[in-house]
């Protein structure tokens, strides 16, 4: 837990009406580091996660991005949502825009590049998750793998330096979520600052550097992949994490 | 189509056939409607360059003479010179029901995005967005023309760098009258169609970083506004015959052309039936415009299926 | 948005200036044309027995046409998800030249050409103007109802249909009783649109002179013309608390009918 964390989580908790739903959460990562998020569903796994991009506020703790508070109210948040690409379950893709349409609105936009600038930018990201071929192609036209590929792409194009994926596979029949991993897999060895919810065991084993178990808004157990899933200190950690064998 | 997959049967066959020479008469009809709008118009507007402004295109003598020839129209010989004779009264009287209803559609909706995106949108600037629409579409259009006519007098303040654009300053009260009455429409079915934008659409936007405003310009108004094309389709045909009602209100649009010809000559029945008949091809045409704009900016994925 | 605005601050202060003027304050300058005056007020009460029964009129037409449009518009919009051939395409034809003309020149058509006869019941009559009205109104509306039981009726799901017929009831008897119900229950949205729009055109008369609510309004202004704002202000009114009310009492209706826990998808 050295001080120049790249993200460092410090007892956040966040309230949704009368209803807590983040208890003290902490964790932190180094630049580079791959995080993956598991729990069962409601735990506030979601939460967290936007809490970090400022989709969800937390009422209390504190979320240090390289080095800046996330949580300042003098935050600007734009900015810090330029910085944290975020792909979503059901991916959100714009659906009155095209694949490059998609990649581009943001660089276009957001970041004020060129009508032309940003749609090759745009290409070059839909060629690095393999859609080179399906540029100008709406979303209802996309399978879903497809679909989440250009979600995964449009955060790209923006350069961000964290990537936050919220269960970026649940919402994709079965033989569809191996392309969207590779994708990530290939993230992953270019070194790309990523936290990940997932129920996808293996790939979380193959890539995390630390595995934070959530439960009922608190964090039950954390550490790397090998000492959680071959012998959780926590009772709760290995129930879930059987339960979780079983289904797949 | 049930042929290519099995014999059509005579009947069908016969419908089929039916439907296509029906359809073949009604583009021929509407191109000889616009046709004689248009060179009545153009005529008027180059002071009389085809035949003299006020007269018909073609002698209603000539047209009733032919026809008599014929005999089984000869009976309505008659009839079809007097409806020649007053082509050029409701010629005029369409222009302006045209740009009245053009001009007014057109504004409204400029007041109409902005209505439906804060009452989607705003907080207290919701209830304002509210109270509006639910006061205009509360009460009679005919009611509204009369505030704005009788009651707040309004032909007698029209601003002097506009009153020239009519030869009736009445015109734009009526046009004032329909652009704040059908925003309050077309923000009703604009906020529907808002609506019915997904919320995932709003936090993926707002993840890239855009602001909320450009979210909702980005990405919200072009998907909704495309939702609202058949919803709004109606207010375009409802703005077309209620444009009708300016005529109480002294503004000489079709309506008013056709009730005074009617009033000189008690001809009550046809004239009527042809002022119809006229509003009926001014509506068919915009529903199939409509359907043209919805076809060009459609979006595979997008938008409300068309009945038919 | 702004003339709205001004409105309903002019028709606020025009009640504060009556009161004002009773206790002996007459408004001055330019904001007596505007706010209006007590004389015009009083005129205005003076007749709202007169107005009154302009209002029960407008209520009246607007009853008869709404049955009127639901008697011949239901079974339309009935022929246009289930019949064929020639009836369906008469039918629809029809529909498309009642939506496509101005309710204005429907009723003159009505009135002149149609010629409608005065109604004579022993103990009331109905006038010519009324019955124009009714006909031109109500068969319009059922044009619009039409649509809205067609859209209703075909949204009811095929398996409806079959279900019924798979009990042994015949299909007329199976529309009838299964699909029917159904579609009635969803068409009170509809309804409650249609119901509003033929509430507040039934202004439109006034180009047939019969002596609703609106005509009414007209006549007197054009009696006392300081009081046009005052009357039309008034008149308005009352069409928003009949809009109003129409509206409320159809959401309860809608509630009270509505089939719970979704209906068959
Ligand atoms: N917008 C919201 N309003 C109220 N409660 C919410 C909202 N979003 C999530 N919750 C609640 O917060 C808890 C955590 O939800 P979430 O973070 O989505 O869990 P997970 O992603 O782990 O399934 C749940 O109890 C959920 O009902
Ligand atoms: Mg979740």
């Amino acid at each position: 837990m050295s001080d120049d964390d790249f993200l460092r989580v410090t007892d956040v908790s966040k309230w949704y009406g009368e209803e807590q739903v983040l208890h003290d959460v902490s964790f932190e990562m180094d630049r580079g580091d791959v995080t993956v998020l598991i729990g069962p569903s409601g735990s506030g796994k979601s939460t967290m996660l936007r809490c970090v991009n400022r989709l969800a506020e937390a009422q209390e703790g504190s979320i240090l991005l390289d080095g800046e508070e996330v949580l300042s109210p003098d935050l600007d948040v734009d900015e810090l949502r330029r910085e944290v690409g975020m792909v979503f379950q059901g991916f959100n893709l714009f659906a009155h825009l095209t694949a490059v349409g998609n990649v581009a609105l943001g660089p276009r936009r957001v970041l004020g590049l060129s009508e032309t600038e940003a749609r090759e930018r745009a290409e070059d990201q839909l060629e690095r998750v393999g859609l080179a071929d399906q540029l100008d192609s709406y979303p209802a036209e996309l399978s879903g793998g497809q679909q989440q590929r250009v979600g995964i792409a449009r955060a790209l194009a923006m350069e961000p330096k964290l990537m936050l994926f919220d269960e970026p596979t649940s919402a994709l029949d079965p033989e569809l979520i191996g392309e969207v991993l590779e994708v990530m897999h290939g993230l992953v060895d270019e070194g790309m600052t990523m936290l990940v919810v997932t129920h996808e065991m293996s790939f979380a084993r193959a890539v995390a550097d630390e595995i934070v178990f959530l439960d009922d808004g608190r964090v039950v157990e954390r550490g790397p992949p090998e000492q959680l899933f071959e012998r959780p200190e926590e009772e709760r950690t290995g129930r879930f994490l059987e339960r979780i064998a079983s289904h797949d | 189509m049930a042929s290519a997959t099995r014999p059509a049967t005579v009947r069908e066959r016969v419908a089929e056939s039916d439907r296509s020479v029906g359809r073949l008469l009604l583009v021929a009809a509407g191109a000889l409607f616009w046709g004689w709008l248009a060179v009545s118009w153009v005529n008027r507007w180059l002071g009389g360059v085809l035949v003299p402004v006020g007269q018909p295109l073609v002698p209603p003598a000539a047209v009733e003479a032919t026809l008599a020839g014929i005999p089984v129209l000869a009976a309505y010989a008659a009839d079809a010179g007097f409806v020649v004779e007053m082509t050029p009264d409701l010629a005029r009287g369409t222009w302006l029901t045209v740009v009245i209803t053009g001009v007014s559609l057109a504004l409204g909706f400029v007041i109409a995005v902005p209505l439906a995106v804060t009452r989607v949108y705003g907080r207290f600037s919701a209830w304002v967005s509210l109270a509006y629409t639910e006061l205009l579409r509360g009460t009679p259009l005919l009611a509204q023309l009369f505030v704005l006519y009788y009651g707040l007098n309004l032909a007698s303040y029209v601003p002097d760098a506009v009153s020239g654009v009519f030869a009736r300053e009445v015109v734009w009260v009526a046009i004032l009258g329909f652009t704040l009455n059908g925003a309050a429409y077309q923000a009703e079915y604009i906020r529907g169609a808002l609506e019915s934008v997904e919320e995932g659409q709003i936090t993926a936007g707002r993840a890239i970083g855009l602001s909320k405003l450009e979210t909702i310009y980005h990405v919200v108004l072009p998907q909704g506004l495309r939702y609202a094309i058949p919803s709004w389709t109606n207010e375009f045909v409802y703005l077309i015959k209620y444009s009708s009602l300016a005529g109480f209100i002294t503004v000489p649009e079709l309506y008013y052309r056709a009730d005074q010809i009617a009033a000189e000559t008690f001809r009550y029945t046809l004239i009527f039936l042809v002022t119809g008949v006229m509003y009926l091809a001014l509506v068919l045409t915009a529903s199939k415009l409509m359907v043209r704009v919805e076809e060009r900016v459609a979006i595979p994925g997008l938008g409300a299926e068309r009945e038919e | 948005m702004s003339v709205a605005g001004t409105l309903a601050l002019a028709a606020v202060e025009s009640l504060g200036a009556a009161a004002r003027a009773t206790a002996g304050a007459p408004p001055t300058g330019l904001s007596t044309a505007f706010v209006g005056d007590a004389v015009d007020w009083e005129f205005v009460f003076r007749n709202a027995d007169y107005l009154g029964v302009g209002a029960l009129l407008t209520i009246g037409l607007t009853v008869a046409s709404i049955l009127l449009g639901f008697v011949v518009g239901f079974p339309a919009g009935a022929v246009e998800v289930y019949g064929d051939g020639y009836l369906k395409r008469a039918v629809t034809v029809a529909g498309i030249v009642l939506r496509g003309t101005p309710i204005v020149v429907i009723l003159i058509v009505m009135y002149f050409v149609v010629g409608v006869p005065q109604i004579n019941l022993g103990v009331a009559s109905i006038s010519s103007a009324m019955t124009a009205g009714i006909l031109g109104l109500g068969l319009r509306s059922a044009a619009y109802q039409s649509q809205i039981f067609r859209a209703t009726l075909a949204s009811v799901d095929d398996g409806q249909l079959e279900a019924g017929r798979s009990i042994g009831l015949s299909r007329f008897e199976a529309v009838r009783y299964v699909v029917v119900p159904q579609a009635l229950r969803r068409s009170i949205p509809g309804f409650q649109n249609e119901f509003t729009i033929v509430l507040k055109d039934t202004s439109i008369v006034f180009a047939i002179g019969l002596a609703e609510l609106l005509t009414r309004g007209y006549d007197l202004f054009s009696e006392q013309t300081t009081a046009v704002l005052e009357v039309i202000l008034f008149i308005s009114a009352i069409y928003f608390v009949l809009t109003f009310t129409t509206n409320r009492a159809l959401d309860r209706l809608g509630s009270y009918y509505a089939i719970p826990e979704g209906e068959s998808t």
